[in-house]
C-alpha cells in the first residue's frame, strides 16, 4: 500500500534539515547566557562544613565571594588579602549594590576567632547579607 | 557587465555547513558551562550601632548557647541550663522548638562561640537552630528568625 503511494507520487522521503541550524542556534544562545566560567581560587583546599538547613542561592548576579583556607588566609577575587583589607575590597564591591550578597566559603577547620574578624570586617563594609557556604549533610 | 553570451548567475552563500558549526559551538559550550551551585546558610548581620541603640532583651526571651574550644555547649536560659558533647548537637533543636512554643517570635537565639572553637561546630549548632520551626496554636508555622553571634571574649 505504502509502496504504491510512494510510487504514485514518484518522490523520495526526506527530512526536513532546513530548521537544524535554527534549533542549534537557539541552543548556543541557552549555553552562552547560562554559561559561568569558573572564576575561583582552585589551588585552595577548603573543606565547607556541613548543615542540613542548606539552601541553594538563586541570586547569581550581586554577589561576591570570599574565601579562607583552615589557616586562615583570605583571597577575595583570586587575590590573598590580609584581614584589614576585607573592608575596603567589600566596599568597593558593595558601592552602588546595597543588596550585595557576600558568600563566605570558609574551611570547616578555621577557628572562630577569624571568622569573628571577618565579619567584623563586612559590618563595617556594610556587607550586612552573607551566607556561610555549606554542603548538604551526607554531600562529598 | 556581461559579456555577450554570458549567463546571469545569482550569488549565494553556502549554508550546508551552517548546522555543523553551530553544534560545534554547542559541543565547545556543553564542555566549558559550569553550573553555579552556590549554597549555604543566609544570615543577616546586624548594623553597627552606638551603645545607646542597643535593645534590652527580657531575660525569658533569651536561649544562649556558648560554645568551647573542643565543641561542646553549654545552652541557658531562664528554665534551663545544659551541658551537651559535640555528638548531641541535634538536642539543640529541640530546645529551640520547646523555646519557640513557649516564647513564639520574641525568642532570641545567641550564639557564643570561643575564638578557638572550629567553624564547623557553630555552623553544627547555627543548621540547628535554622531547622527549628514550630506550628503554634493559630496555625502560623515560627521559625528562630533573631539569631546573634557573638565572640566570647578572651579574658585579660
Amino acid at each position: 500500500m505504502r509502496k504504491s503511494i510512494l510510487r504514485r507520487s514518484g518522490q523520495t522521503p526526506d527530512i526536513p534539515t532546513a530548521s537544524t541550524a535554527d534549533v542549534a542556534f537557539l541552543l548556543i544562545l541557552f549555553f552562552m547566557v547560562t554559561t559561568v566560567f569558573r572564576a575561583t581560587a582552585l589551588n585552595l583546599s577548603i573543606r565547607l562544613p556541613e548543615a542540613k538547613s542548606t539552601q541553594r542561592i538563586l541570586i547569581r548576579h550581586l554577589t561576591a565571594y570570599i574565601w579562607a583556607d583552615a589557616t586562615g588566609r583570605i583571597y577575595i577575587d583570586d587575590n590573598l588579602v590580609p584581614i584589614e583589607m576585607v573592608n575596603p575590597k567589600i566596599s568597593q564591591k558593595i558601592w552602588g549594590k546595597p543588596d550585595l550578597l557576600t558568600i563566605l566559603n570558609i574551611d570547616q577547620n578555621l577557628s572562630y576567632g577569624t571568622i569573628d574578624r571577618l565579619l567584623d570586617q563586612l559590618k563595617q563594609a556594610r556587607a550586612y547579607r552573607i551566607t556561610f557556604a555549606t554542603r548538604f549533610k551526607g554531600e562529598r | 557587465m556581461l559579456w555577450k553570451g554570458q549567463e546571469k548567475t545569482k550569488p549565494n552563500i553556502p549554508t550546508a555547513s551552517m548546522g555543523d558549526i553551530a553544534f560545534l559551538i554547542i559541543i565547545f559550550f556543553m564542555t566549558s558551562t559550569v553550573f553555579t551551585r552556590d549554597k549555604g546558610i543566609k544570615m543577616l548581620l546586624p548594623e553597627k550601632t552606638d551603645l545607646e541603640a542597643i535593645v534590652k532583651v527580657v531575660p525569658e526571651n533569651i536561649v544562649m548557647i556558648t560554645i568551647n574550644p573542643s565543641g561542646e555547649i553549654n545552652v541557658k536560659s531562664s528554665n534551663l541550663d545544659r551541658y551537651l558533647t559535640s555528638q548531641q548537637y541535634d538536642l539543640v533543636r529541640e530546645i529551640i522548638e520547646a523555646k519557640l512554643r513557649e516564647r513564639d517570635t520574641l525568642l532570641v537565639v545567641s550564639v557564643r562561640t570561643s575564638p578557638d572553637a572550629p567553624y564547623r561546630c557553630m555552623i553544627g549548632i547555627l543548621d540547628q537552630i535554622k531547622l527549628a520551626r514550630v506550628r503554634v496554636a493559630d496555625g502560623r508555622e515560627v521559625e528562630a528568625n533573631k539569631i546573634s553571634l557573638i565572640p566570647i571574649q578572651e579574658q585579660p
